[in-house]
């Protein structure tokens, strides 16, 4: 053994920004939480230029699975071309210089910042999504050495009387976005705030399903094939948003989740929520070719 | 303005062999290519100063050595290489985590034959309904003794190698010997 097997070159910076035992650590957990699908495990969260709470956890995970083949897509709220969006792609590229793609179908890593994009994934894609809070417990449970033995011991009442609470004082589950899900019969995980509308996306899916929680420093995954089943009462049947309808009102796409602008006249006026969703339906209007896959939802139905 | 770093050939070494293993413990029994034969891609991509290894099969030491992880007893190892096994006796003693934090269980990496041998009936997450594998070189009653000790969500992961083609099986995965 001589001193130089010991050391390594000098680099300016680690590709992809985070240094190697970041990496490794990382890699570790990641395959314990595909092994215990939706069972949050705990991780150092390292520093990236970026504060916590903006995308760190995501960030780490796409840092550590890039190489300079993968094309990366970033999306914040459906939507490529947000601050959050574009400062993440941007930074990705810059240190791990991966090529970038705002079409669903090309990239090979999407993080997303709590949307699932309307295409249908492929097994070949990994889905990397955003999480600020990791614990669905933690409006029935504040304390998370408590909240960590009710998951021991699958004790998921106090969830269900949560939900039936809603439905009580208010006619219908009110739980919007984040709508508690349990993952192989086993572990109720929070699906990050995605709409009602993407969480059957995740149930029996072709593709992986990263999430990490940078703040609260913990990961947990979706493996392909996965029951995700939202948490329901058989009488109460789960419902996404009443999107099916609508209309985009700038590319004319019906039947996808919609944003709700609203109108001076107090009305509202609706925007399909996936940006490139709407970008792709103009081309195809305006004679450029078909570009779009297939999707999950069809006539704004999810088929079951 | 920063140039974009390279990547060292170590350093995709690493990342290749994370995505193997990644994508074939996302889809148990499938089997996806490490970049070189053997365990010596997991060890760089997985190993440093922070894991307690133990190892059966002395040409690994050099190279876990050269990690930086120490050396422990199999109770209490994170990541357990055992070779071609002989016996499954070793896995009587595998670390499984505890309820509070599976995470805790092993990870397990055991030389075998894929593509020949009894046939196993996987099914779980990622799997698409029931995938049929044949797989070889285990100790007989090797699936008898994981099966007695998984708890689920305890218990510990395992990946097969052979040659340069790894198969993952995790511990959520059900196997049946047909």
């Amino acid at each position: 053994m001589s001193l130089s097997t010991l050391t390594k070159p000098w680099e300016a910076m680690s590709y992809g920004f985070l240094d190697g035992s970041a990496k490794r650590e990382l890699r570790r957990k990641m395959l314990k939480s595909v092994a215990v699908p939706g069972c949050q495990m705990p991780y150092a969260s390292r520093e990236v230029p970026m504060a916590r709470g903006w995308g760190t956890g995501g960030l780490q995970v796409s840092l550590t699975l890039v190489n300079p083949q993968t094309r990366v897509k970033v999306i914040d709220q459906g939507a490529d071309d947000s601050v959050n969006a574009a400062s993440i792609r941007r930074f990705i590229a810059r240190v791990a210089g991966t090529p970038t793609t705002m079409d669903t179908l090309e990239a090979d890593l999407i993080q997303s910042r709590h949307r699932i994009p309307e295409e249908v994934l492929r097994d070949d894609q990994v889905l990397v999504l955003q999480v600020p809070n990791p614990e669905p417990l933690r409006p029935v449970q504040p304390n998370m050495s408590i909240a960590r033995q009710m998951h021991a011991d699958a004790d998921y009442g106090r969830m269900w009387l949560q939900l039936y609470e809603q439905i009580v004082r208010s006619g219908r589950v009110m739980q919007g976005a984040s709508y508690p899900s349990l993952v192989h019969g086993r572990h109720v995980m929070t699906p990050s705030p995605i709409p009602r509308w993407d969480v059957p996306k995740l149930h029996m899916a072709k593709h992986l399903t990263i999430l990490s929680a940078g703040r609260e420093k913990r990961i947990f995954a979706v493996p392909p094939y996965t029951r995700v089943e939202p948490l329901v009462f058989s009488d109460v049947p789960y419902k996404v948003e009443d999107h099916g309808n609508l209309t985009c009102t700038r590319s004319g796409t019906t039947g996808f989740f919609m944003n709700e602008i609203p109108q001076d006249d107090s009305s509202s006026a609706f925007e399909v929520s996936d940006s490139e969703w709407g970008v792709k339906t103009i081309r195809a209007r305006e004679g450029e070719g078909e570009s779009r896959g297939e999707t999950w939802y069809k006539d704004g139905e999810m088929p079951q | 303005m920063l140039s974009v770093p390279a990547p060292s050939p170590a350093e995709m070494r690493d990342n290749a062999a994370f995505d193997a293993l990644l994508w074939s413990l996302s889809r148990p029994g499938r089997p996806r290519d490490l970049p070189e034969p053997g365990e010596s891609g997991i060890i760089t991509a997985l190993l440093d100063r922070e894991c307690l290894v133990y190892a059966d099969d002395p040409l690994l030491m050099p190279q876990i050595m050269r990690t930086g992880a120490t050396l422990s007893d199999i109770e209490k190892a994170d990541h357990v290489f055992l070779g071609a096994m002989g016996t499954s006796d070793p896995l009587a003693d595998i670390a499984i985590g505890t309820d509070f934090y599976p995470d805790d269980g092993a990870t397990v990496i055991i030389r075998a034959k894929i593509g020949s041998g009894p046939a196993l009936r996987l099914t779980g997450p990622g799997v698409d309904g029931i995938l049929t594998l044949h797989m070889g070189g285990l100790p007989e009653g090797f699936w008898k003794a994981r099966t007695a000790r998984l708890r689920y969500p305890m218990g510990f992961d395992l990946f097969f190698v052979d040659g340069a083609r790894v198969v993952g099986i995790p511990r959520s995965t059900t196997v049946e010997e047909a």
